[in-house]
């Protein structure tokens, strides 16, 4: 393993996040992984703004976004992520319960580079964490201007 | 438009005048009065022209004519027939005595006969003239009430129209209020039921994996059955979102070729059942209207409930084939030699969550075959089974021919 992007998880449910990370510490990719518990989180981080102020200016390599999340919803995050001309080159990759068409619609439409529906199953869950992540802060090239360690 | 104009002045003027005249030409309905007038209207005439005869200061000839047949004339117009020829008779027995030569008898020289006769023609022509007028006067005066009657009625019709139409609004907005919300519910169950499942299963998974060499078997099955569980609910909430979605999503219809579809359907299941003896008929089908992905959805349903239903059997026989029942239908069925089921409990079959075996029989949500309603609900066909216990099952389905379909839709306005 040469580099490791960043992978920025935005998730409300603490047990999702356990076993995320849960799922990311199995395979070694979740050295550079950042929580951000609801959408005005994830935004303060993109912009580098609040608590998150004196964190260095590069993107996350990939953002793994919920969609149900308190505050500002997830297809809200993804629309400003997707509207900003610094951040619109972030992959955005839906991590979500919804089977829900709309929803899937909505994310394309505005832009989403991938759309996962979290497996009921533990296996295939820790699996598709896992895909994910090796993908996206591994084998995937990031845009410029990503933290790469 | 018609009670705006009910409601204008213009119209309250006409209905005055109206109601005046309708007072005026009210005929009399006692038969006294109405002889009466006749007889009274008769001797008025009869003073008046012989008062206008006997030396007045104004020249008058002639004036019995005129004078009495005006008095015809007012009998009939307001008296009727009856008491009309009354009045006719009467003047002409009062022209013959008081006017006619000889004066004061009922004889009539021969001179005065010519005359004799124009009165009488003249009384008669005066009498049916005002007669006809009375009869058209009646017929017209009862279209115009039937007129107003018919827009009153229509005004009230309008008005429950209008009334209805309101009625079917309200109901048209309460059932899209209440289809967003059953919306909302079923995009909640899909989002916020899952997530603790999939926390049930993921800890139940680290628990195992963590205190797997601590736990004796007793306990690992109760882990196993903790988990179990919480997947079937897993898929009952996916089989239960997916009917809903059913119920939902518009259907895009085109021609399909079943034959095609099923053949498919089955060469996709055959691969999951190679370790199977499993005798395939395949009949042929036509091509029909409707919705491709739904009504493969049905075929996948009822084939692997074939499959799963005949498990048992050495050799399992499934057969699909069609019926043709009538011009505008065709019937689907597929047959199969499985555990079958008793015809008592038919109407259950197609209800959701429905099942007439045990869960470790044959496993299943029951879902399967509300779906295959559902669907053949929305293509306007209908679904039947029939069967007995350990003789088999046959599941139909009827569908528009396509043929026919498309000449429908060709044929609407």
């Amino acid at each position: 393993m040469t580099t490791l992007g960043r992978i920025l998880i935005v998730e409300d449910d603490p047990n999702d996040v356990e076993l995320t990370l849960t799922a990311l510490t199995d395979y070694n990719l979740a050295n550079e992984v950042v929580i951000t518990r609801d959408g005005q989180q994830a935004l303060d981080y993109l912009y580098c703004r609040g608590e998150y102020n004196t964190r260095s200016t590069d993107n996350p390599a990939v953002l793994l976004l919920d969609l149900k999340l308190p505050k500002v919803g997830g297809l809200e995050v993804l629309q400003q992520i997707k509207s900003d001309e610094r951040l619109k080159m972030i992959p955005v990759v839906v991590l979500t319960s919804s089977h829900e068409e709309k929803d899937m619609m909505r994310s394309y439409s505005l832009g989403v580079n991938a759309y996962v529906v979290k497996p009921v199953d533990f296996h295939e869950f820790v699996n598709a964490v896992k895909e994910l992540g090796v993908f996206w802060a591994v084998i995937n090239e990031p845009p410029p201007g990503s933290v790469k360690k | 438009m018609m009670t705006e104009l009910a409601e204008g002045p213009t119209h309250v003027g006409v209905r005055r005048s109206l109601a005046y005249w309708n007072q005026e030409f009210q005929r009399i309905h006692s038969p006294i009065l109405r002889y009466g007038f006749s007889v009274v209207s008769v001797a008025l005439a009869l003073g008046v022209a012989l008062a206008l005869r006997g030396g007045s200061y104004y020249q008058f000839r002639e004036v019995e004519l005129p004078v009495l047949t005006v008095a015809i004339a007012l009998t009939t117009w307001y008296a009727g027939a009856g008491p009309s020829v009354v009045a006719v008779l009467l003047s002409t027995a009062c022209f013959v005595y008081f006017f006619a030569e000889p004066i004061y008898s009922f004889e009539i020289s021969p001179r005065e006969l010519p005359y004799f006769l124009i009165f009488v023609a003249w009384a008669t022509l005066v009498a049916s003239f005002s007669a006809v007028r009375r009869r058209i006067e009646d017929s017209l005066r009862q279209a115009r009430d039937n007129l107003q009657a018919e827009l009153e009625q229509r005004r009230l019709r309008e008005n429950e129209i209008r009334k209805l139409n309101q009625e079917l609004a309200n109901r048209a907005a309460e059932l899209e209020a209440s289809n967003k919300e059953l919306e909302s519910f079923a995009y909640s169950v899909s989002h916020d039921l899952r997530a603790p499942l999939r926390h049930m299963v993921g800890y139940s998974e680290l628990l195992q994996r963590q205190a797997s060499s601590l736990l004796d078997d007793k306990s690992q099955r109760f882990m196993r059955t903790i988990l179990d569980s919480a997947k079937r609910m897993g898929n009952l909430i996916d089989d239960l979102l997916a009917f809903s979605r059913i119920g939902r999503a518009e259907t895009n219809k085109t021609a399909v070729d079943l034959q095609q579809l099923v053949r498919e359907v089955v060469a996709e299941i055959g691969q999951d059942t190679k370790s199977r003896d499993i005798v395939w008929k395949i009949g042929a089908l036509p091509v029909c209207y409707g919705d491709r992905s739904m009504l493969r959805l049905v075929v996948v349903n009822l084939v692997s409930n074939a499959v799963k239903f005949t498990r048992a059997r050495g050799p399992a026989e499934i057969e699909i084939g069609c019926v043709d029942r009538n011009k505008e239908d065709v019937e689907v069925f597929v047959r199969d030699n499985g555990a079958g089921f008793d015809m008592q409990y038919v109407d259950k079959l197609f209800g959701v969550f429905q099942r007439l075996h045990l869960p470790e029989e044959f496993e299943g949500t029951g879902i399967g075959l509300a779906t295959v309603q559902r669907i053949i609900h929305r293509h306007g066909g209908k679904v039947r089974g029939e069967g007995a216990v350990d003789q088999g099952a046959t599941f139909y389905f009827s569908l528009p021919k396509a043929q026919d379909a498309v000449e429908r839709t060709a044929n609407a306005p």
